[in-house]
Order: structure tokens, then sequence, then C-alpha cells
């Protein structure tokens, strides 16, 4: 899966014919053969583009930044970056007319290791589901599957479930950069940085790094696209697909096997109202 | 004033760590999820003083706590109490073991600050009441380069003592501080180990000197990043207003991850923990890469662009430390770009400022 050839011509082009401001892509490290997301906005750094399988980071989570907001962007996405800009559409977080976007069928992408992402392995939409332009052979919808450390924690009881993240979440350092590298966490004041509210205070320790990693999980229930952005930005390692998969699994068993973002208009799982949902939680 | 050196092997390093994680309370690099973390140990099993630094946190926190409890208040109708914590920071003597040479030097940079104007006696306390053995890195990773910042093992006052690998399988224990000098003569058992200075012979000291000699540049020599350091931070000072801040920040994600895990970052936030009319006061980590960090009472943020606050933290690290304190606030240990999602290391960053034109 090798498209920076593709990537730099069509970068090259809609710089050229005035369409983009800013593309966001990626490019090599200077040090090691990993890449890094990269911001242009000077055509002539289009030459430094790549897509191999190594582009892992979610290029969707810039959109939120100052240097793409109401501007023209171009940009590459992967099917579960798509699914969440699909989300981000929805949710009148960026224009679809300001976008030109470069989907790609992705082959699943590798972490510093060389090994396949889990969430490659289990991904269920390869192929960009929004884009202008399509780079590579869509394979198509594939069957949803669940890792077995999900099944595993599935069939543990509350009390025994509580524990096991309380022992997770003790080496959380609440640096909040899983909250920042999400591409669907763009509230202009998260509910854990209000300064006055007194049922979550600023403080780091274990019990508000519970609170505040629960909240966050409950706000992208039926939103996560499963990008695992935020696993790959924590710098203690926390196996925080944990608490997104296992919501993800709830919602795919429970919703009409839902999955976040993969139609266009797609308002996430307790966003729309159907008559198939659930109602045993009714008395 | 010289301090004794001993010399083991690995079998008589080990049994000297066992005495000490028997008798003291003990802190060592512990894995979880593919990272360490100096934790409390009971066992040498559970830890391993030798982690990998790419894997290491910082030791920053056993002396800063990421959350630590300044005061209790209680509240009623005849007025506000204000109570201590039942936490108490200066516990008795505490022994880490495993530290990296950046580590100890974070800690020698922040007894500055610490030092100066308020005298945080919470972290002085913790500094005086802990002996540091370090472990040597024999090879620089990826985005070390300590090397170009000052790094002098004989100028480490932080490292009580030095653990150091000679080429013949021999383990050297150097003790480098008053501190560290009585503990390890206190705990040195005499069948494993025998001080230098007790069956001096020249041979043996030369040699030593050669190995650590040889060592050295080696060390020096795998290293990938090198810069000046004092042309930096005439150049830095010099580029207040350089659009290059602007370009190398760009693809930053404002996560924070950099300010936590750096074993120097030392900015910190107030916050009340309140049930009722009870309540707990924390001092807890913050970060100048946050966008609430500056952010005032009436509304107003100084800071809002994310250039400013990588200005900020960049000035703050080559130019303002420097200028108070004489020293610059980071160690070159590289953590902040290993767990950077996005591969973004301050080296880059103001090596990129630094050679950008001059503003005018």
């Amino acid at each position: 899966m090798d498209y920076s050839k593709q990537i730099q011509d069509i970068a090259a082009k809609l710089f050229a014919d005035g369409k983009i401001d800013v593309f966001v892509g990626y490019r090599m490290n200077s040090f090691d053969d990993n890449q890094i997301p990269v911001v242009i906005t000077d055509p002539k750094e289009v030459a430094e583009l790549v897509f191999t399988e190594k582009s892992v980071f979610n290029l969707t989570n810039y959109l939120k930044a100052d240097h793409t907001r109401n501007k023209r962007v171009g940009l590459v996405v992967k099917g579960c970056d798509s699914r969440s800009l699909n989300l981000l559409l929805t949710e009148s977080q960026v224009k679809r007319e300001k976008l030109y976007i470069i989907g790609i069928a992705c082959e699943g992408v590798v972490d510093d290791k060389g090994q396949k992402m889990q969430n490659c392995v289990e991904c269920i939409v390869p192929d960009a589901v929004v884009f202008d332009e399509m780079l590579g052979t869509p394979k198509g919808i594939r069957d949803y599957i669940v890792n077995a450390d999900i099944i595993e924690l599935a069939g543990k009881g509350l009390v025994e479930r509580r524990e096991y993240f309380e022992q997770i979440f003790e080496n959380c350092i609440r640096c909040n950069a899983c909250r920042h590298s999400c591409p669907l966490c763009y509230c202009a004041k998260c509910c854990i940085d209000q300064e006055t509210a007194t049922i979550y205070n600023g403080s780091n320790t274990s019990s508000s790094a519970f609170h505040a990693l629960m909240t966050w999980s409950l706000h992208l229930a039926g939103r996560c696209v499963d990008c695992r952005n935020c696993e790959k930005a924590c710098p203690s390692h926390l196996p925080l697909h944990l608490l997104h998969k296992q919501n993800e699994k709830v919602i795919y068993d429970n919703f009409q096997n839902h999955l976040a973002g993969v139609e266009e208009g797609d308002r996430g799982a307790f966003y729309k109202y159907s008559l198939k949902d659930p109602d045993d939680f009714i008395l | 004033m010289s301090f004794s050196t001993f010399v083991t092997d690995k079998t008589g390093l080990q049994k000297l760590y066992e005495a000490i994680i028997s008798k003291h309370e003990t802190y060592a690099p512990v894995e979880k999820f593919g990272k360490y973390d100096y934790k409390k140990v009971s066992s040498l099993k559970e830890c391993d003083p030798d982690s990998p630094i790419a894997m290491t946190m910082s030791v920053k926190p056993l002396f800063f706590p990421r959350a630590s409890k300044i005061m209790k208040y209680e509240a009623n109708s005849s007025g506000t109490t204000i109570m201590e914590t039942d936490e108490d920071p200066l516990a008795g003597k505490r022994v880490v073991l495993g530290v990296k040479h950046c580590d100890a030097r974070g800690l020698q940079v922040l007894d500055a600050v610490n030092k100066w104007d308020y005298i945080d006696s919470d972290f002085l306390k913790r500094r005086a009441n802990t002996v540091i053995f370090s472990t040597r890195c024999d090879k620089a990773d990826t985005h070390c380069f300590c090397t170009s910042l000052d790094y002098d093992l004989e100028k480490l006052d932080a490292l009580d003592v030095a653990v150091v690998n000679g080429s013949d399988g021999k383990i050297y224990l150097q003790a480098r501080t008053g501190k560290g000098d009585i503990f390890l003569k206190e705990n040195s058992d005499q069948s494993t180990m025998y001080d230098v200075q007790n069956t001096m012979d020249d041979v043996r000291s030369t040699k030593y000197e050669e190995d650590m000699k040889k060592q050295y540049i080696a060390f020096t020599g795998s290293f990938r990043l090198k810069m000046d350091y004092k042309d930096v931070n005439e150049k830095m000072a010099k580029r207040f207003d350089s659009p290059a801040f602007e370009e190398a920040s760009r693809n930053c994600v404002s996560c924070n991850t950099c300010a936590f895990i750096c074993p120097t970052c030392h900015c910190f936030k107030i916050s009340d923990e309140k049930i009722k009319d009870t309540g707990v006061r924390y001092k807890s980590y913050d970060s100048c890469n946050n966008v609430y960090f500056t952010l005032e009472a009436g509304g107003h943020n100084p800071r809002p662009a994310k250039f400013r606050r990588w200005r900020q933290r960049s000035m703050h690290k080559f130019v303002y430390y420097k200028e108070r304190f004489g020293v610059n606030l980071c160690v070159g240990c590289g953590h902040c770009a290993i767990s950077c999602p996005v591969n973004i290391s301050i080296f880059d960053v103001v090596n990129h400022v630094a050679n950008s034109p001059a503003s005018s």
C-alpha cells in the first residue's frame, strides 16, 4: 500500500488549481521509517507527502485546529478516518464543500514495531466512506469481529470490571492526550475542564482519572470509530480501546448493528430514534 | 572530599538491591503495558532497574507527585478551619533504584526553582530523604540528546550512588554525595563487594579510569542528535517574533503529554475536591501547552494560539530559565518526543527556530 506519488500529484494539482488553502497529510520522520502528520500551506512542500502502511494517525483530528478552520482543506482519509469525518460532517463541525477528500481503500496500518494494528485486524470498514477521489481497490464491508480481550472483559462481573479498570487507570497521568488526539472530541469546553463544576475537580488523582475517562468514553459511545488515536497518544500506553470497544459491542448488539459514521448523515446511536431500540429498561 | 567507590559483580549488585528492598522503602521501574513507571516494590523480581530508556517514565512524580494534597478545610457557621493533610510528604528514608542520569539531572534542575522565591519544603524534604541509585546508559536512544546539554557525570550532584558497568563484568558503585556515601557504607555486604579505597591498587584504578573513558566515548558516539546549546540559547533569545514557532508547532495536537512526562516541567494548578462543607486542596500537574493554562477569570486568554504556547514552552526551557538559574530547563532525555502522538521533538523545534532568520 503506497499511494505517495498519487497523493503528491493530487495535492500539487489542488494547490495549482487554487482549490485548497491547506493540505493535511503524512510525511516521513527525519530519523526513522515512521511517519508524522504534516499540515501544508506551501505548495512547494507537496513533495514531502507520503502514504504507506505506516500512515497511522487519524488526520481528521486536524480539522478542529486553527490552521484548518474556515479554510479549504485537502485531506487524506482511511476507512476509520472517513467514518469520523462523516460524523463531523453530520455534527456540522466541518463543511463538505470546504473539503477535498482523498479516500484510501485501506489495507491496514502497522504500529512502530511493524505489527498490524489490532483495530485493523478487526476492521469492518476498510474503505473510505466519504471521498472525492478514491485510491486503491475497495474491498467492501467485512464481518463484525470482536477481539478476545473484549469478550473476556464482557464476561467479567461489574465489581470485577470496576477493579480491573481502576487498576488500569492507576497509571493514568491525566494529561488528557486521549481527548486532545480524538477527532470527535471538539467541545469548545470539555465537561472535565470546567473550573467551576464541583462534580469534576481538576486534580490529577486516580479517582478523577477514573471519572474523566469514564465520562469521556460514554460521551463517545455510539460515536467512536475505533481509529485508536487515543491509545497511540497515551504516554502510559493504557489499553483505552477496552472502554470504546466494549461500548461499541454493546451498541452493535442492541442498536440494530449500529456502527458509527458508516452511513452518510449518521447521527450516532444515541442521537436517533428507532422503534427497534431496546426498551427493556423501562419499568 | 572524596567518596567511597565499591566494586562488585552482577550477583553482588542483585544481593545489594535485595537487601535494600527488604530494609528500606524502595522505588524502582515496574513494567505495566510495556511502559516502566517508578513504583514501590517489595521484591527485586517485580522491577527492572535496568529498564530501557525509551519506555521509562521520569522519576519526577516521586518528588513532585501528579496530585498532592496541600491542605484540608472545613467550613461551618463559625468560620473555616484549615487543617494539615493526612498525607505525609516527608516520609522516612526511601531509595530509588535504576534512575537514568537524565532524570537525576532533571531533579537537579528542579532544585533551583524549588529553592528560589517560594521555598517548596515538601519537594526539598522528599529530595533530602531519598537516596538515588542510577543506571548508566550504554547507548543513546533515538531521541536522546543529553550530551548536548551540559551532561557531566562529575557535576551530577542529584545522583547519590552511580552504578557503572566495567568492561570485565565488574560493577562499580560510586557514591557521589555524603548521603549516598553513608548509605552505601551502611548497606554494603563485605562478602560480595569491596571498597576500592581500602584495597587500593593502582592497576585497578587506572583500569577503571580507562574503562570510563572508553565507555564515555562509545556512549557519546551513539548519539544521533547533537546541538550547540549555547548557540541555541543565544539565537532563541533573539527570535521571539519568529514565524518559525508557528511552522514548527503546526502539527501539534496540544495534548500536554510532553509536559506531564517531562522530568523538568514543573507548572501546576490548584484545585479543590469538595464534598459539602469540607474539602481537600490539591496541587496537580498543568501544562503551558494547555489552552486553559493562561485563561483568566475575565475570559481573556493571552495565549490562545498554539504557536504562542509552543513559544512559551521552548523559550522557558532554553531562554528564561537559563537567564534566571544558569541552566537549561531541558536535560535532553527525549521523553517528550517518544511520547508525542505526532513525534514532535523539542530538539527539532528549538533547532528550527534557532536556524530561522532573525526577526528585526
